[in-house]
């Protein structure tokens, strides 16, 4: 055999077809295994004892800690405030529903909008900042917006949450589809996927070669002569807009928005969700966000104290798995 | 009138904000840490404070907070955040934090329950010192000399003790401090139980002016965070500063768009970051 | 035209003069360095020339343009690039994604988060190209992090290089080096200069390797230019060999 590599010289010559098939498998096992998990959810949930509700919620929750991770896994800055972003997505899509129009699709948009757009506007404020200074200041802010949802009582609410809203079927009109149970989930399913693709378009694209520049050193992406903050910039908008969308999602799988949503408590379980998972790892998020969200169903079933046991996850993640769960198996360190 | 009584009101609740600050400046420039538990120390020390009140009275409370905090900190440091020092990056000791902020809080709910208790303050404080202005109470007095004299007793360690220098150059450069031989673990330990010492004390005065509740901590770290960002980063007179200035305007606010005086915090902090980014004291570079 | 003119450039920090009106000049395909000894100012005039410390006084000329005030991402937009006495590269990615984020800088691409095949094949093409020429074909994917010393230095040539400078400042580039590793550096730095006609400034302390590569040599002794010349003027020059050579000895 005279293969060009190792790997190709142990498959049969006569088959470059299926040869280049096997290498593709094996270079994305990684994600065909998750997308058949994700795709065979509704199939595969059950008979494990869980209900696809819980699906539609992780997948609400991954979303969101993916869109999290372009921050903190590939541009390298510590965001603590994304759940503002999440919730202001989860207020767009219920006031739109509520007062604008009822249709689920439109209300989606108006949610990716709010909270994208409130993104744009607080980054040019924090992209200067770095370390714990812009966690800080990211965190604060995210306050602002808690705030107005949770004292603007004439249109959220108040305290009590935005209700009076309810998510429509989708009308093709030669199909249509109610959301409900799993047709919810693969609705869900199918804004995830664009997600990930989006993330994953991007971190193959200049733009997201620079956030890895800028997250390796960024003193040496200045010296390269690039403008960083303005980078920054970039990654906090498209990831404050993705969180929105996840906002959206959530508002319209309990026909409810609350403010809790946008508290910063939330923010830092959208954080540990990354790390436990792995940060800087593409999967990560979604394995972090299924371990933490199945874990919090089970234990708030179980106990008034689960906010103890979430607490203990983060300083056992901390001291125990630094890199998360994938970031073991690939063991490249990560600040 | 009613002004006036916003005005002071938000004068001892950002003197709260101040002490909060102050402990979290000092922890984040010399340790490099938020300390995002330092609202659940700050409830736990309120809840010490009540505890010894019922048995031994108001002013063996006051006292034994801070330094039990201040005790638990220097321990916490010790054995949890000193294996994170050479971790690269702030995220894990502000995840560390964090968790501990949920853990406290649930604690602090366990054990003493999660409805809000009263904080008996000694009838002597109690009392308003003038017919008109009815809300200067000798509380209130009490709580500014408090600070006052904390907050002073502060400066005065930083400037004129060995520890208070060595710590003041930690915060400009600890490698050059522990390359002169100062043992830069028990300085930034000692440091560590300061800042929770100050979080202790903002908890008893805090407790006797909004009662107790397990949630109180939460209610307070987040102002304290901009009160420090608004005052300027790197400096221990802007935290104070700032938190004063935010909660007088919050004190303001609420004479006239009540609903409005949480969120006007952070509305000041983003005008100030647009138009002072470094903050009213901050220096140069620091955070950028 | 002149490549790069300092006129009377000097720097003081409070009552400390670090550089005292300093001139020199490096003409298109020159290659020439800044020597002296340990606290002459080498670092301080390289820093002044790449804009990262301002001058107290005097004018720094690049290319025909007045760069005084000029930042340095500037500078380096317009063609003068540096590398650093100590590495400054992107430890955790591979050699090839280092030199791609040089490349898509110089093509002013960072910014899009899309990009055709055609260009992103283009990319591919420099930087494979880049490989070949300093012979990093071999580590390309590897991470620069876990390269050896010397192969780190390398790839913070090769980054320089990916941004197509006009001039190429290289601060003390076989700092920490061992031996084989600095006479690869040095052939890398003659063939640079000889094929690919590019002009050099570099700071070095190892007289041997400044003698061996520089077409000139401008000697600093406490913040002042001691002499300058070509190397056989500099060697023969009686106040160098006070001053630096025999210091060494």
């Amino acid at each position: 055999m005279s293969g060009p590599s190792a790997s190709s010289a142990t498959l049969p010559r006569t088959a470059p077809a299926s040869a280049s098939r096997v290498a593709w498998l094996s270079r994305h096992r990684q994600s065909v295994i998750v997308w058949l998990l994700l795709i065979g959810a509704p199939l595969w949930m059950p008979l494990v004892g869980s209900y696809i509700q819980l699906g539609s919620q992780i997948l609400v929750f991954a979303l969101t800690a993916m869109a999290l991770n372009i921050l903190l896994g590939y541009t390298g800055v510590i965001s603590f405030g994304e759940a503002a972003y999440f919730g202001l997505g989860a207020y767009g899509s219920g006031l739109f529903l509520k007062y604008v129009m009822p249709s689920t699709l439109l209300a989606v948009l108006a949610g990716v909008l709010l909270g994208g757009i409130a993104a744009c506007l607080v980054g040019p404020l924090i992209m200067r900042r770095r370390g714990v200074y812009f966690a800080m200041t990211t965190i604060a802010f995210s306050q602002l917006f808690y705030f107005v949802a949770e004292r603007w009582n004439g249109l959220t609410g108040g305290e009590d949450g935005l209700t009076g809203f309810q998510r429509q079927p989708i009308d093709f009109g030669f199909a249509r589809i109610t959301l409900e149970g799993a047709g919810f989930y693969y609705f869900a399913l199918f804004f995830f996927a664009l997600t990930a693709g989006v993330i994953a378009a991007i971190l193959r694209s200049p733009l997201g070669h620079t956030w890895m520049a800028i997250r390796e050193n960024v003193r040496r992406a200045r010296y390269l002569g690039l403008r960083t903050d303005w980078y920054v910039w970039a990654a906090f908008a498209v990831a404050g807009t993705l969180a929105a969308l996840g906002g959206s999602m959530e508002a319209l799988l309990n026909n409810f928005a609350s403010p809790q949503d946008l508290f910063f408590i939330v923010s830092g379980n959208f954080v540990i969700m990354v790390v436990l998972g792995g940060m800087g790892t593409f999967w990560g998020p979604l394995v972090g966000a299924a371990i933490f969200i199945t874990a919090q169903d089970y234990l708030s079933s179980l106990t008034a104290n689960w906010q103890s046991f979430v607490g203990v996850l983060f300083v056992v993640v901390v001291l125990a798995f630094p890199r998360g769960i994938l970031g073991l198996r690939r063991g490249r360190k990560r600040a | 009138m009613v002004l006036l009584f916003n005005i002071s009101n938000g004068l001892i609740v950002g003197l709260f904000y101040a002490l909060m600050a102050l402990g979290l400046a000092l922890i984040l420039m010399l340790n490099n840490v938020v300390n995002f538990a330092h609202g659940g120390f700050m409830t736990l020390g309120a809840y010490v404070a009540f505890t010894v009140e019922q048995h031994f009275g108001f002013w063996a409370g006051l006292p034994v907070a801070p330094f039990v905090i201040g005790a638990l900190g220097l321990f916490g440091e010790r054995w949890l955040i000193r294996p994170l020092y050479k971790r690269p990056g702030h995220l894990y000791s502000l995840l560390l934090t964090f968790g501990f902020a949920l853990i406290l809080e649930d604690v602090s709910r366990s054990i003493w329950g999660a409805q809000g208790l009263p904080f008996a303050i000694p009838d002597a404080l109690n009392s308003p010192l003038s017919d008109t202005y009815f809300f200067i109470t000798g509380y209130n007095v009490f709580v500014v000399i408090v600070t006052a004299v904390a907050a002073g007793a502060l400066f005065a360690l930083l400037r004129f003790t060995r520890i208070g220098v060595r710590i003041r150059a930690g915060m400009t450069d600890l490698e050059t401090v522990s390359a002169l031989g100062v043992n830069i673990y028990g300085l930034r330990a000692l440091n560590f139980g300061l800042g929770l010492f100050l979080a202790g004390l903002a908890g008893v005065m805090a407790a006797g002016r909004l009662g107790l509740d397990p949630t109180m901590g939460q209610g307070l770290i987040l102002p304290a965070f901009v009160a420090i960002i608004v005052g300027g980063l790197g400096s221990l007179p802007g935290a104070i500063l700032g938190g004063l200035l935010i909660g007088v305007a919050a004190g303001i606010t609420s004479t006239y768009f009540a609903s409005a005086s949480d969120a006007v915090i952070y509305l000041i902090m983003g005008v100030v970051l647009i138009f002072m980014p470094r903050g009213l004291l901050g220096e140069e570079g620091i955070g950028e | 035209m002149t490549m790069l003119r300092l006129d009377g450039v000097t720097k003081r920090f409070g009552s400390l003069v670090a550089n005292q009106g300093i001139s020199l000049s490096l003409e298109p395909r020159e290659i020439s360095a800044v020597i002296g000894p340990n606290g002459a100012g080498k670092t301080t005039l390289f820093h002044m020339i790449t804009g990262f410390l301002p001058p107290t006084e005097g004018r720094i000329w690049f290319d025909g343009h007045d760069m005084t005030g000029v930042p340095a991402a500037a500078r380096v937009a317009g063609g003068m690039v540096r590398t650093f006495q100590i590495t400054e590269v992107f430890p955790e990615a591979t050699v090839v994604e280092n030199l791609r984020i040089g490349v898509e800088t110089r093509l002013g691409l960072n910014a899009r988060p899309w990009i055709p095949r055609s260009l992103r094949a283009e990319v591919s093409r420099r930087v494979e190209a880049l490989m070949a020429m300093t012979g990093l074909t071999d580590r390309a994917d590897n991470l620069v992090g876990e390269l050896a010393h010397g192969d780190q230095r390398v790839v913070e040539v090769t980054l320089a290089l990916s941004l197509e400078p006009k001039l190429l400042l290289l601060d003390e580039p076989t700092a920490g080096m061992a031996e084989h590793e600095t006479e690869s550096m040095v052939a890398l730095i003659r063939r640079l200069h000889s094929e690919r006609e590019l002009t050099i400034l570099f700071i070095e302390h190892d007289m041997s390797i400044v003698f061996g590569i520089a077409q000139r040599i401008t000697v600093l002794d406490y913040g002042k230019v001691l002499a300058s010349g070509t190397p056989a003027e500099i060697a023969a020059d009686p106040r160098v060999q006070a001053a630096y050579l025999g210091g060494e000895a």
